[in-house]
Order: C-alpha cells, then sequence, then structure tokens
C-alpha cells in the first residue's frame, strides 16, 4: 500500500499491521495530550505539584531524555569532529533519538512552566548568572541544529530524494555536517553542563550544592560526561529494542562494540570523578554546612542509601567495567545488561540530582518532603516515549536509517 | 558590585521569647498583601503565607516539653559574601525576582515571572509560593482588595516583600518633602501588627534604628566562613542557616539555647564547640 | 536546478532573516504575554486618595481601638490603633481580618421569614410587623414573661436596650451568654459585693499565678494581654501557667506546672492553706466567717491533700505558695482558656482570695476591685399594666445554661418568644443538639444575627444586623482589664447589604407596638437614643473615640467575704466514662464569639489542629496505645462521638485529650465551615450548684482506633 516510500530493497511489515501498531501507541500519545491540555487550559494545579516540590516527575522526565539524548551530540562529535568513520553506521539512528528526547525536553517545558505564553522572557529578559537561561539558550540551539541533522535523513526518503532540490539539498546539508556537529557538540556540553548546574549552584540546598571551577559547580561537567557516557548506551539499548522488534540486524557487531567500548571507558572515567565528587561533597562540603552523610538518606519512607548504591555502584561502575572488558562486551546478554543498568543509572542520577534535592530537608525542624505525581503528570511524563516510539516507527518504516541494514539481512533473505 | 552611596539594609529582628504564635503577622500580611485564600487550607504544602509561623519543639518529653514559634517572612538574603546574589535571584532565568542594592530587598515581578519555579527549588526556606490555582476571591471579597499591590495572576510565584509599597509610600513622602524617611515611616505590616511587638524593622545600615542596635551586624566577613557577613555581634541573636552563606537579613533572638541551635544545622557536638567559640554561654531554659 | 553550498546558505539565511524582519510573530507573541498580565478574572484594585479613620472592634470583649485604611473612602485594610487606652497599636489577628466578615457569604442579606423548612426573604416593613404582631399576641395572651432576650454580654447601650424592651413588654427574662467578664462580675458579687468587678494589673505585675488562664490565648482582652506579656522580658517578671496541657502561654511562661484537668481550685486553695498555715497572709478586711475559713481551708486543703487531686507535689505547692507571698507584685489570675466557657465560681473566688491573703488586693501590679462602669442613663421605661404584671414574675432561670435545661425539662413552653442579639448558643454552649431542641420549643425565636449562623438557623424571623464596620456602637472594654474604657464604634462603610443596626431595628418593633413600648422607645433612631443615653460622656466619647472612666490602682482595700468558701462547695466532678479526660483547648487563631474564624484566620491554623474537614487531637504518646501520629480515631463520650486525627504530642499529659474549640461550624460558608467537629458536640454542660455556671470543663472520653 505504502511501499512506493519504503527504502527500495528493505522489507517492512504489512501497512495494516503497522496501523495497528501505530494506533495503539497513538491512544496512549492522545492520553499524554489531553493531560498536556488540561495542564494548559486549568494550570498546573492539575500536578501533585506543591510549595515544597516545585519541580516534579516530569522534570525528571525532562533532565533523564536530554541525558539519554546524549548519544547524539557525543556520536556526532565521535563521527564528524574525531573522524570515527565506522559511527556512520548509527549516526542517523542517534540523531533522531536525538531529536525525540530534545523535542521531548521542549515540550516538557512547555508543559511545566506556569505561564507558558510568557516562556520566551527567559530570552527576552534573560538573566546571565542563572543556569536556566544558559539552558534554555543552549538547548533551543541545539534543538535547531539537531532538526538540521535530522532533516537530510528525511529527504533520503525514496520518494523526496527524487525531487532534484531534496536531492541536492540533502547532499549539501551532509556536506557542511561537521560545522553543525560541531556546533552541537559545543552546545551540548554547555546545556549537559548547565543542567548539572542547575542543582550544583543551589547553596541554599545542601543536597545539590557542589564547589567547582570558575562559575560552573562540579556538577556541570558530570552532567556532560554523564550524558556522553551514558546517551550512547541508551542509542544501543534503543537499537537493541528495534532490532528485537523488526527481527532484524540493523547496526554490525563491529560499531556497536566499538560505541559500547568507547561507552564503557567514559562511563568509567566518570564514575572515577563521580566518586571523588560524592566523597569530597560527603566529607567537606555537606559536613561544612553542618550535614552529615546520614541526614540525606534516613529518616524518611523512601530515600536511603540503596538509592546512592544503587546509582554508583549497581549502575554506574558495573556497567562500566562490563563494558571495557572485551569479554562481556562482546557478549549481547551481559552487553544488555550493562546498557540497562547504564540507562537506568543515569536516570537514577537525574532523579536524585532532581527530586531527592526537593524531598531533603534544610531548615533543622523541617521534615521530608515526600511526592506521588498525579495521574497528568504521569500520561505527559508518557507522552514523549509514545511520540518517541510513533517517530522511530515512522523514520525506520520510511527512512534509510540504518546503511547496513539490507547488507546485514541479505543472508537471512538468501535463507527464506 | 553596586552599592549606593546611601544604600539601606533593610532587615528585622524577632524576639522568639516574645512571639506567641498569634498569627497577626500572618494575616496582617495577607491583608496587606492581597493575598487570596482557598476553602481548603490545610494542605501547607500548597498555601500561601508570605509570613509563615513555625511552631519548634525542643523534642524533649513531657514535662521537660518546651515549645517556639518561630515567624518566617521572605529572608531577603543577600547571598554569599553579602553580593546580592540570593539563592532565589541568583537563578531566575528572566530577572523576575531581582536584588535591590538600595534598599537589600529581594523583589518580585509577578508580571515577568513565567512560572518556571526554580527560585523556589532554590530557596531553603520554603519562602516562596507559586499560584498553583486562579486567586478567587468570594463574591464582593474584591472589594477590600489593595490597589498598592497587584492581584497575582495563576502560574506566577509570590513571596513576601517587605511590604515594598510601603516602603515606596514613605519614600515618596520624603521625597516631597525633600528630606529622608524616618525609622517609624516605613515599618511592615507584620511588625506594626505584633501585639506582642516581637518584631524589629529597620535599616540594618543605620546605627540609629533599633534592629542594628539588637543586632549588631559585624560587617566583615566571619573569619571561620568567608561568605558569612553579616554575622550579629549579639550572643543571643542568630539567623536561620546562616552556615549556608545566605546572608538573610531577618534575624531571630532568643534566651533560650535550644532555641538558637535549632536555626541552623550541626554534626553531632559541634555545637557545643561552636558555641564557646562564639563567647555566648549555656543557660539553663 | 542545481544548488551549490553558497546559495543553500544564502537561502538559509535569507529565510531566517525574513521571518526575523516580519513582526507578525512578534507581536502575537508579545500580546499573547500581555494578555496573561491582564486576565480579565485578575481583579484590578481601584486605586485613589489613602485615608485612616478610627473606630473600635467589637468582634470579641477585647475591644481594640482599629484604625481603617481606605482608598477613596473603600476600606482596605484594619490595622490597631496607635495610642487607644486598651490596645496601643496592634490587633489580633481577627480584627485584621475584619473586612471580610463584611463580604461573608454567610451573611444574612436582608430580613428573612422561615417557611416551612426554609428562609424567604421580606422586606423590614413586613419583618418588622411580624414580629411586632406576634409579641403583641403574647401581650393580648397575657403572659409577656414569656419573651426572652439573650445577648452576648451584660455590657454596654445594645444589652441595656433589649433589657429596656423587656421591662416595657413585661419580662424579666434577660440572659447573657458565659464570659469572662460575667465571671469577674459573679466572683466580685460574691467576694465584694454587687456592682464590682475585677481587673488584673498583669503589667505591673512581676510574678504572674495563672491557673490556666489563656493570657496570650484570647483572655481577656486579648491585645491588652499581650502586651503586658511580652513587656515581661524588659520586667524581668515572671509568669507561672498551670494547666494540663503546654499551651501557648504555657510555653512562653517561665515554669509550666503541669495539673490534672479541672483541680486548678483545689491548688489555689491549697496555696491558701500555706499562706495561712505559714503565717504569710496578709491581714485584710476579711467578712462572712474567717476563722472557719482558715480552718476548713487548712483541713480540707492540706498539700498532701491538694497533691493527690491536682498531681503537684505537696513540696512544690509549698514552694510555690512562698514564692507567691514573697513576690514583690504577684498576681494569681484565675479562668481557663478565655475565660468564659466551662468555668467555675469555686475556682474564681479561690484564686481571688489567694490575691486576698497576699494582700494583693486594689495594690500595682495585683487584683482590681473596681465598680462596673456606669456611663449610660436611661430615662425609666413607660410601663404599662401588662407590663408591671409580667415584671413581678420570677425569673425562670439564673443563667442561659439553666434557661436551656429548664426550656428542655418543661412540658409547656416556657418561653413564647425569643430574642437573639450578639450571640451564637446553638454553637457555643455545650450540648448543641440540647441547644436546639431548646430552641424548637420556643414558638416565635428572632435573631438579630448578621450571619446566617447556628442560631440564625432555627430562628423564625432574621433581623439582619449590620457589622461592627457598618454601624455605631458604644464598646466598653472590660475583661479582666485593670480600668474601664468605653469606645465609640462608627460605620466605617455604608451597609453592605440590606441591614439595619440592630438598635433601629429593635426601636422600630418597639414603635410598631405602639402604646407603652413605643413611649419607651421615643428615639428616631439608635444613633440619636445613643447620644442621649451616654449624654454625660458623649462629647468627649465622639470626638476621642473613646473615654477612659477609670483608671489606676482604685482606692481603699475592699472586704473579702469568704462566706462561699469557708462553706467548702463541691467541686463540679466530671461527667462520663472512659481512660480518657477530653478538655476543650482555646486557639488563638480559632474564635468561639464571632459566626466564624474568618478565611485568613482559618488559614492559620495548624495542621496539627485542623487537617483537611478533620479536627486533630492531641495526646501525649504515652497514653498513645496502637494510635499513630496523624492517624484517624474515634472520640466517644457519653454526649456523642467524632472521627477525628491524632496528633502525639508531648506537650500535653497523658490521660488527657485536648481538642480545639472554633471548629465544626455548620452554616454555609466553604472557606470557614464544614471543617472538624464542634467541641461543645461531644461534652455536655454540668452546672455549678449555686452559681449556675456550667462548669463542664472537660468530660471522660474513649478514644480508639478508626
Ligand atoms: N523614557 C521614559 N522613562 C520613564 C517613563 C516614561 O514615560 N518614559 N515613565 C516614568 C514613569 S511615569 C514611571 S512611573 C517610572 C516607572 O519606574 P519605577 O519607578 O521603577 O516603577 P516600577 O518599575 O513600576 O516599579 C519599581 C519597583 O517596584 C517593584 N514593585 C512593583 N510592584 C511591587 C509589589 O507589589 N511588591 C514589591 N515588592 N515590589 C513591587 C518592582 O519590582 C520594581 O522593582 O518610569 C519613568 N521612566
Ligand atoms: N495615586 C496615584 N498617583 C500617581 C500615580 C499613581 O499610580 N497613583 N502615578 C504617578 C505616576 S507613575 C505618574 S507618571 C504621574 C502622572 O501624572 P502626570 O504627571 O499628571 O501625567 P499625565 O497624566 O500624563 O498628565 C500630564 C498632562 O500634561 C499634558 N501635556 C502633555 N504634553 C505636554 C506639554 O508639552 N506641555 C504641557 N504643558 N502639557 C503637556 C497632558 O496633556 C496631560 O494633561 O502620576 C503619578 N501619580
Ligand atoms: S504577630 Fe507577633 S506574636 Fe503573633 S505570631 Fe506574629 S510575631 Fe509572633
Ligand atoms: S528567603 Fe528565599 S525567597 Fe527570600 S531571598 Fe532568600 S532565597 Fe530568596
Ligand atoms: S518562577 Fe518566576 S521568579 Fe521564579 S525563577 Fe522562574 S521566572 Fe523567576
Ligand atoms: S514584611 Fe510585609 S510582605 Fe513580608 S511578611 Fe511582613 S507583612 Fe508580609
Ligand atoms: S482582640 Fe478582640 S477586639 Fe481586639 S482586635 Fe482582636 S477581635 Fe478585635
Amino acid at each position: 500500500m505504502d511501499s512506493a516510500l519504503i527504502p527500495e530493497g528493505a522489507k517492512r511489515c504489512a501497512f495494516p499491521k503497522f496501523m495497528i501498531g501505530m494506533a495503539v501507541v497513538g491512544a496512549v500519545l492522545l492520553w499524554g495530550v489531553y493531560a498536556m491540555f488540561l495542564c494548559w487550559f486549568k494550570g498546573l494545579n492539575q500536578t501533585n505539584m506543591n510549595d515544597y516540590y516545585g519541580f516534579a516527575l516530569w522534570i525528571w522526565a525532562d533532565l533523564a531524555v536530554i541525558a539519554i539524548g546524549g548519544g547524539a551530540f557525543f556520536t556526532g562529535l565521535l563521527k564528524y569532529i574525531f573522524k570515527i568513520d565506522e559511527l556512520k553506521n548509527i549516526i542517523n539512528f542517534a540523531v533522531i533519538i536525538g531529536f525525540i528526547c530534545y523535542s521531548s525536553a521542549l515540550l516538557i517545558l512547555a508543559i511545566d512552566i506556569g505561564q507558558p505564553l510568557r516562556g520566551w522572557f527567559i530570552f527576552w529578559h534573560a538573566n546571565v548568572h542563572s543556569m536556566l537561561t544558559e539552558v534554555a539558550f543552549c538547548l533551543s540551539c541545539y534543538f535547531a541544529v539537531l532538526t538540521i541533522e535530522f532533516i537530510p535523513n528525511i529527504l533520503e526518503n525514496r520518494q523526496l530524494n527524487k525531487v532534484p532540490f531534496f536531492h541536492h539539498l540533502a547532499h549539501n546539508m551532509h556536506g557542511v555536517m561537521a560545522i553543525f556537529a560541531a556546533t552541537g557538540a559545543f552546545l551540548s556540553f554547555f546545556h549537559q553542563g548547565s543542567l548539572g548546574g542547575v542543582a550544583g549552584v543551589m547553596f541554599g540546598r545542601p543536597f545539590a550544592v557542589r564547589e567547582g571551577l570558575l562559575i560552573w559547580p562540579w556538577t556541570f561537567f558530570l552532567f556532560t560526561w554523564s550524558a556522553a557516557a551514558f546517551g550512547p548506551c541508551f542509542t544501543l539499548l534503543v537499537t537493541k529494542i528495534t532490532e528485537a522488534i523488526t527481527g532484524k540486524k540493523l547496526v554490525g557487531d563491529k560499531t556497536i562494540h566499538l560505541l559500547a567500548k568507547i561507552a564503557g571507558w567514559m562511563i568509567t572515567t566518570y564514575m572515577v570523578a563521580k566518586i571523588i565528587d560524592t566523597i569530597y561533597w560527603a566529607t567537606v562540603t555537606a559536613p561544612s554546612l553542618g550535614f552529615s552523610l546520614s541526614h540525606f538518606y534516613t529518616n524518611n519512607a523512601f530515600y536511603g542509601y540503596w538509592i546512592l548504591i544503587a546509582e554508583i555502584l549497581v549502575c554506574g561502575v558495573l556497567p562500566g567495567i562490563l563494558l571495557i572488558m572485551k569479554s562481556t562486551r562482546e557478549n549481547p546478554t551481559t552487553r544488555l545488561v550493562a546498557i540497562i543498568l547504564a540507562t537506568i543509572g543515569v536516570c537514577l542520577n537525574r532523579w536524585v540530582m532532581v527530586l531527592q534535592i526537593m524531598a531533603v530537608p534544610v531548615m533543622s525542624f523541617d521534615t521530608w518532603a515526600l511526592y506521588i505525581p498525579s495521574w497528568q503528570e504521569v500520561a505527559t511524563t508518557i507522552l514523549p516515549v509514545a511520540y518517541g516510539i510513533m517517530l522511530i516507527a515512522v523514520a525506520y518504516r520510511y527512512l534509510p536509517v540504518f546503511p547496513q541494514e539490507l547488507e546485514l539481512n541479505k543472508s537471512a533473505k538468501a535463507a527464506e | 558590585m553596586i552599592q549606593h552611596e546611601n544604600a539601606h539594609k533593610f532587615g528585622m529582628v524577632v524576639d522568639l521569647d516574645k512571639c506567641t504564635g498569634c498569627g497577626s503577622c500572618m494575616v496582617s500580611c495577607m491583608a496587606e498583601n492581597n493575598v487570596p485564600f482557598k476553602e481548603d487550607e490545610t494542605r501547607k504544602k500548597d498555601s500561601i503565607t508570605w509570613m509563615r509561623v513555625y511552631k519548634l519543639t525542643n523534642g524533649k518529653p513531657f514535662p521537660e516539653t518546651e515549645v517556639v514559634y518561630m515567624p518566617r517572612p521572605c529572608q531577603h538574603c543577600s547571598g554569599l559574601g553579602d553580593h546580592g546574589h540570593s539563592p532565589c535571584v541568583s537563578v531566575c532565568p528572566a530577572t523576575a525576582t531581582d536584588y535591590g542594592y538600595d534598599t537589600g530587598i529581594v523583589s518580585q515581578i509577578y508580571t515577568r515571572c513565567f512560572g518556571c519555579r526554580y527560585c523556589m527549588g532554590a530557596c531553603p526556606y520554603h519562602a516562596r509560593y507559586f499560584n498553583w490555582w486562579d486567586p478567587k476571591w468570594p463574591e464582593g471579597q474584591e472589594n477590600y482588595l489593595s490597589p498598592n499591590v497587584s492581584p497575582r495572576m495563576r502560574g506566577v510565584v509570590e513571596k513576601c516583600s517587605f511590604c515594598y509599597h510601603r516602603y515606596q509610600l514613605a519614600r515618596e513622602k520624603g521625597y516631597m518633602e525633600e528630606r529622608e524617611i524616618e525609622e517609624n515611616e516605613y515599618q511592615t505590616a507584620c511588625t506594626t501588627a505584633c501585639p506582642a511587638g516581637a518584631i524589629t524593622f529597620g535599616d540594618l545600615n543605620n546605627p540609629e534604628h533599633e534592629v542594628t542596635k539588637i543586632v549588631k551586624p559585624d560587617p566583615h566577613p566571619d573569619p571561620m566562613n568567608k561568605n558569612v557577613v553579616g554575622k550579629s555581634r549579639n550572643p543571643k541573636v542568630f539567623r536561620l542557616l546562616e552556615r549556608l552563606g545566605t546572608n538573610t537579613k531577618v534575624y531571630y533572638m532568643s534566651e533560650r539555647e535550644w532555641v538558637r541551635k535549632a536555626g541552623d544545622n550541626y554534626l553531632d557536638g559541634e555545637w557545643d564547640k561552636r558555641k564557646n567559640h562564639h563567647g555566648s554561654s549555656s543557660d539553663h531554659g | 536546478m542545481k544548488i551549490d553550498r553558497r546559495s543553500f546558505l544564502g537561502l538559509g539565511l535569507g529565510a531566517a532573516a525574513g521571518i526575523a524582519v516580519s513582526p507578525v510573530g512578534v507581536k502575537l507573541t508579545d500580546d499573547s504575554s500581555i494578555w496573561t498580565q491582564n486576565w480579565p478574572w485578575t481583579p484590578v484594585p481601584e486605586d485613589g486618595e489613602i485615608t485612616y479613620d478610627p473606630s473600635v472592634c467589637s468582634l470579641c470583649p477585647g475591644s481594640c481601638g482599629i484604625s481603617v485604611r481606605k482608598i477613596k473612602g473603600r476600606p482596605v485594610k484594619i490595622e490597631g490603633a496607635d495610642g487607644y487606652p486598651v490596645n496601643n497599636g496592634g490587633a489580633c489577628l481577627h480584627g485584621i481580618a475584619g473586612l471580610q466578615y463584611l463580604y461573608d457569604p454567610s451573611r444574612v442579606k436582608t430580613p428573612m421569614r422561615k417557611n416551612g423548612n426554609r428562609f424567604e426573604a421580606i422586606s423590614w416593613e413586613e419583618a418588622i410587623s411580624i414580629v411586632a404582631g406576634k409579641l403583641a399576641d403574647i401581650r393580648t395572651d397575657g403572659a409577656p414573661e414569656t419573651l426572652g432576650v439573650i445577648t452576648g454580654s451584660a455590657a454596654g447601650s445594645m444589652p441595656a436596650l433589649f433589657k429596656r424592651f423587656l421591662d416595657a413588654f413585661g419580662s424579666p427574662n434577660a440572659y447573657e451568654m458565659p464570659s469572662l467578664e460575667g465571671n469577674l462580675q459573679l466572683t466580685a458579687a460574691t467576694l465584694h459585693g454587687a456592682g464590682n468587678t475585677i481587673g488584673f494589673d498583669l503589667e505591673n505585675s512581676d510574678f504572674v499565678l495563672s491557673f490556666g488562664a489563656g493570657i496570650i490565648e484570647g483572655w481577656g482582652s486579648p491585645v491588652a494581654c499581650f502586651k503586658a506579656n511580652a513587656s515581661r522580658k524588659e520586667r524581668h517578671a515572671k509568669l507561672y501557667q498551670i494547666e494540663p496541657r503546654l499551651s501557648n502561654t504555657a510555653a512562653g511562661a517561665d515554669k509550666w506546672i503541669p495539673i490534672n484537668p479541672g483541680t486548678e481550685a483545689d491548688l489555689a486553695l491549697g496555696l491558701c492553706a500555706v499562706l495561712l498555715s505559714k503565717n504569710l497572709f496578709t491581714q485584710g478586711n476579711f467578712t462572712g466567717g474567717f476563722q472557719k475559713f482558715t480552718a476548713v481551708i487548712q483541713k480540707e486543703y492540706s498539700p498532701t491533700r491538694v497533691e493527690a487531686s491536682t498531681g503537684i507535689p505537696a513540696a512544690d505547692i509549698e514552694a510555690l505558695a512562698v514564692a507567691f507571698a514573697k513576690a514583690k507584685a504577684p498576681v494569681a489570675v484565675p479562668g481557663k482558656g478565655r475565660g468564659d466557657h466551662g468555668q467555675n465560681l469555686k475556682e474564681f473566688a479561690a484564686v481571688q482570695t489567694l490575691n486576698a491573703l497576699a494582700g494583693r488586693l486594689n495594690q500595682e501590679g495585683g487584683a482590681f476591685v473596681m465598680a462596673q462602669p456606669e456611663y449610660l442613663s436611661f430615662p425609666e421605661a413607660a410601663m404599662d399594666e401588662i407590663a408591671e404584671a409580667g415584671a413581678g414574675k420570677e425569673k425562670i432561670a439564673g443563667s442561659v445554661n439553666k434557661l436551656i435545661e429548664d426550656i428542655n425539662g418543661s412540658d409547656k413552653p416556657l418561653l413564647n418568644a425569643l430574642f437573639v442579639h450578639n450571640a451564637n448558643p446553638c454553637y457555643t454552649l455545650k450540648n448543641t443538639q440540647r441547644v436546639k431542641d431548646a430552641f424548637k420549643k420556643v414558638p416565635f425565636v428572632v435573631s438579630f444575627s448578621s450571619f446566617m449562623d447556628e442560631t440564625a438557623m432555627e430562628a423564625d424571623v432574621i433581623l439582619p444586623a449590620s457589622t461592627f464596620l457598618e454601624r455605631t456602637e458604644d464598646v466598653p472594654a472590660g475583661a479582666g482589664l485593670p480600668k474601664s474604657v468605653i469606645g465609640l464604634a462608627t460605620p466605617q462603610v455604608d451597609p453592605v447589604f440590606n441591614t439595619k443596626n440592630p438598635g433601629d431595628a429593635l426601636i422600630q418593633v418597639a414603635q410598631a407596638m405602639g402604646g407603652t413600648i413605643a413611649e419607651s422607645f421615643e428615639w428616631e433612631t439608635y444613633d440619636e437614643c445613643l447620644e442621649a443615653v451616654a449624654a454625660d460622656i458623649w462629647d468627649s466619647l465622639s470626638e476621642e473615640g473613646s473615654v477612659v472612666v477609670a483608671e489606676g490602682v482604685p482606692e481603699g482595700t475592699p472586704a473579702v467575704d469568704v462566706s462561699y468558701l469557708a462553706a467548702n462547695p463541691t467541686s463540679v466532678e466530671m461527667k462520663g466514662e472512659g481512660d480518657f479526660t477530653l478538655v476543650a483547648i482555646d486557639n488563638m487563631r480559632l474564635t468561639g464569639t464571632i459566626p466564624a474564624a474568618s478565611p485568613f484566620a482559618i488559614k492559620t491554623v495548624s495542621d496539627k489542629v485542623l487537617s483537611g474537614t478533620q479536627t486533630v487531637v492531641e495526646i501525649n504518646p504515652a497514653s498513645a496505645k496502637g494510635l499513630k501520629d496523624g492517624g484517624e480515631a474515634i472520640i466517644a463520650t457519653e454526649q456523642g462521638e467524632a472521627k477525628v486525627k491524632v496528633n502525639l504530642n508531648e506537650g500535653i499529659m497523658p490521660g488527657v485529650i485536648g481538642m480545639v474549640k472554633g471548629l465544626g461550624h455548620t452554616f454555609d460558608n466553604p472557606y470557614v465551615a464544614g471543617k472538624g467537629v464542634n467541641v461543645n458536640d461531644l461534652i455536655g454542660p454540668v452546672i455549678e450548684p449555686g452559681s449556675g455556671l456550667d462548669a463542664a470543663f472537660g468530660i471522660k472520653a474513649t478514644l480508639k482506633k478508626a
């Protein structure tokens, strides 16, 4: 039915089956859209946020998707700047995932603010001291860059590519892509960092505050590093999921192993820094403000030391080791375990740096503030997931996302 | 740092031994500043109270239990090193909250705030409140709203302004009469309402003002923590979370040691060391 | 067409520039944000010239001077008036929130008549003629004594005007709600002779021994008490608070002495006994059998006996008595909480006798025995034969609580008509169902309320009153103050609704009745009446806004008649069964007098007192027995039961449940009513023999997990 649009030689499921799948995910998406409109028209009273808990579930989702979307800028950096050509096999997909993550982040921000129609004040009345100003500028610019990076892939659609203008446009855009990749990497470096800075500069919150370098707290660098480290893991994870769903091998093992190896070393070095940071914070920064480590992990129903151990050891050090060791890296099962743990790890880190901050009491007579999101928050948080699935499905179906697809599935075809 | 020649530095000191927890300051603030109310205000975490009176206990069992009330307006933090980068001001991306170098007052511009709530997260005193709902008054009750403070709209943050409009009115009057304003001409609504006279408000830069006489702020950075400026030289006076370097301009005073200790966080055993360093003595409470 | 790199970049930049230059996007964006700053549903208060006008707050017996800030004549804020002889600046939260009452959703906006179960609006003419007609029938039936009146207090021209109406009508049945001032007058009458009252010179005392008096919780004239209390710090004066729970007063005191609930009189007499036995008392003007008194007190209230009832060690009692006697200017203060409801004469008399023994009567910083202010002079009321006949009849009961009991206990209607002014007995008196039942037995109830409160809902006709901000009235300050001040409340705004000064409504009813009743009310308006009857002080009152009629230490040492205590009156026992004693707590942020706390005041109430729509009760963790902090429980007494939440609190004696007064209103105002339970539904009255006071400070109760 839509075969004319499908990349030449590629095998895709029947159109009705595709549409049924889309309809199911689309229903979830509509649920999220409904919740989104509720938040816009009735206000943020639709959430369970309160004055103690001004950041909630979706802000965590926002930071988390930006972190795991970091595969795009980091892979782009490696491919276009460090010229690691092998990564051309996964760069398109990394860009799409990045695009989804960043567009989702922007959407979440548009729902999150109390006065969406004034959102542009952040640019117009910009306060240069605010990390959030830095985030807003870099995030928007980087989203524009991602869009530009995504366009050539779209134009490579079989029908669009027949239009000479689009064909040439795509070709030329590929030519200048290194400039955008460099810009993107730079912007990304800053906004990932600024997002880390968002927490680190809160000197009124001893759980969050970090000392640092020049105007940036250590969390600035840790966030950038962790996004670069864990983002590729998420790219690998989504690739794996896509492969599982389509029943095809889409990216060659060589590429996968290479990216996994890079991620492994990034994670390991990041964890060294993170552990040093944690120890310094726990033994120097927090005590100097009158807080012992136990203050942050006891006396409440949810946040225990388990979250620290889970984030740092189980979902940090462990996947790092699994990915740097050749045997476990090249074993599909242990590699899968590693990339799942790594993805959870970075999400946990963002959770801790957004939500646990709000929960920890600061004044000696304050109490822990725990928080349960409303269904509207859950729906709007799932909304980007549904949107991401749909976009990946459409892209996979109609665009030559995976350059190795045909080659890798030749033998399978022959066997049929 | 921009510092005006004759800059004021408004602040207050609350005598916790006098505060009765009566709530007059809270209501005076609400009435003065057009603070809205809703049907259920028992969820204190979404109840807008620019002035909130906390109840603290010494944690001891009956009958040794003691209680103290601690009124908490916005602390009008001057930030690390007293440079005007309050925790909230420095994070607001849209400059919707600002530090007045001529007054020391942290302002809030409702029409510019776009409701990102970053400032709320940054404020450890929970002094900032978000308008989760459209403020609504029962029919007729808009009639008592004051034109000196604009009613807020849904989706923006609000907080204690040290009754800035009262300063504006006093300043205008002084300007018209070509003179400086007097101590009693600018007093906040909570100060004047307090039946116990527990609150003293004035200019911490003016040695004649009562608040300065009580607090005796030290203009030099604390040798133990260079971020801390303006520490009181009165051993009975303390600030909330002073160690964070927020440099609040709301001071508290109490004869009771456990109350002073509750103002900040201390590691085990640390208080006794510091207390002795500070020169204050332990007293039975 | 071939696009090279240059033309591609050129095209891109051109498009970007084109969009940026076009004003459409910018304009729309800007407009939309400006729109959010001017949402039509966000009010824009009108600006104009600022003025300040003085008046007096009569929301509680405190009678504080207030200053009303107005913008072009529109009141926007109430503040305490500087220089006013009661409060001198500062006001309590209820007074400051006073403007909210003007526009309260539960205001009675126009006269009402009950038709079946519903109220219907009627005109003032119709309302007045209905009331006058019903009353005329009662007189025609020859039973004028079956008209009763309940007023909030006995002081000032309004109660006097109602009393005058009864005189002219022919009924002795005027009643007042329990109040601290009433209790002090009764105490003074018992000890020092009728026509007196007692004031406490707290601001000059160096040792205040408070028998549970909520000195910073609404006792007496609240703001004056707050100020006197706050000045303790500079004066190095002490406050000892005797109370079963750590109230705010106890928390602010130098010493908190927990005591078994309801045994304050025992302690006061125990202290008297120590003074007597250690010969630490001052010989005064004691009458009524001082020898007998001494013997009885020393025998019945020896420290060991008092230890047994109060739970305070005998040695502490002796030490306390000595400390009290040795202080320079000590004063003992009676009246648990606000000192109005649930009080007993025995305690008041015992505490005042302690003052007398310590030589503290009419001494600076002591207790003043003062004549009740006489500043009103009404001309003799005209009375016809019916009136003469009725006025000679016996009053049904000695107190409003007894009246309610008697009405319920009688098969025939004791009252055919009842006026209620400035009182909400169907909420404030104990066992509210009993009060409502009594009201149902009165065929014709007229309410002069400003609000559709619990009592107004029981009325047959409502003649809606203008609030204190909309009417003129004299406001005498009493309630334990060591001076007498008369203030003048003046209208700060035209009546917001179709209401009248209740004085005007009453005058119109009187005039509609004709005859001698009309003759007794020959004023055009209430304002004219007030000016005439307060003529002695009118000039100063109307010019200054207040007149101080008595001030300073009264002359002489008053006589103290100890015969009441020498007879060793029995203490009131608590009713019911259960492991716990439920006591009602007075909380400054709630109120029992005005219809209910304002929305602002309710907003300040702790979530440890009210949680959602549930009352939170305090118990000591030691008596929790499986109850969790914040958990739900059922509290049950012989009067009823209620679902509450539990607050585990070290600041209350084990075995005692503290439950706040002022919640559980049932009228139609979502901001203040429908929240929590009315503690008066759980506690029934216990009438003290002799005084007629409802002395129930608490009741036995059980508390079980819900
Ligand atoms: N070129 C040019 N310049 C002009 C004018 C012009 O027409 N052309 N107009 C002049 C005129 S008319 C004016 S009025 C001035 C206006 O200039 P300003 O006098 O600066 O007046 P605003 O900016 O309105 O408010 C001053 C401060 O008050 C604070 N503020 C406002 N409302 C509140 C409140 O409710 N609480 C607290 N805490 N703070 C509040 C704001 O945060 C702000 O910091 O500009 C003058 N300057
Ligand atoms: N109660 C209250 N009072 C306020 C304010 C408030 O908010 N509340 N706001 C204050 C503020 S911010 C301001 S700016 C002022 C505004 O008050 P004004 O200074 O009175 O300003 P306008 O209302 O603009 O009136 C100026 C007059 O000058 C005239 N005019 C214009 N150009 C010229 C000219 O070239 N020559 C002459 N001769 N006349 C000219 C205009 O037609 C107009 O009649 O009010 C202040 N007063
Ligand atoms: S008004 Fe004064 S006494 Fe009352 S709570 Fe506020 S500060 Fe304390
Ligand atoms: S108290 Fe909070 S809101 Fe006020 S200045 Fe400090 S950080 Fe800002
Ligand atoms: S909520 Fe408003 S004031 Fe606070 S940081 Fe955001 S824009 Fe600034
Ligand atoms: S200073 Fe003014 S705004 Fe701040 S708490 Fe007091 S009354 Fe409210
Ligand atoms: S204490 Fe009483 S009289 Fe005084 S302001 Fe409060 S309610 Fe009014």
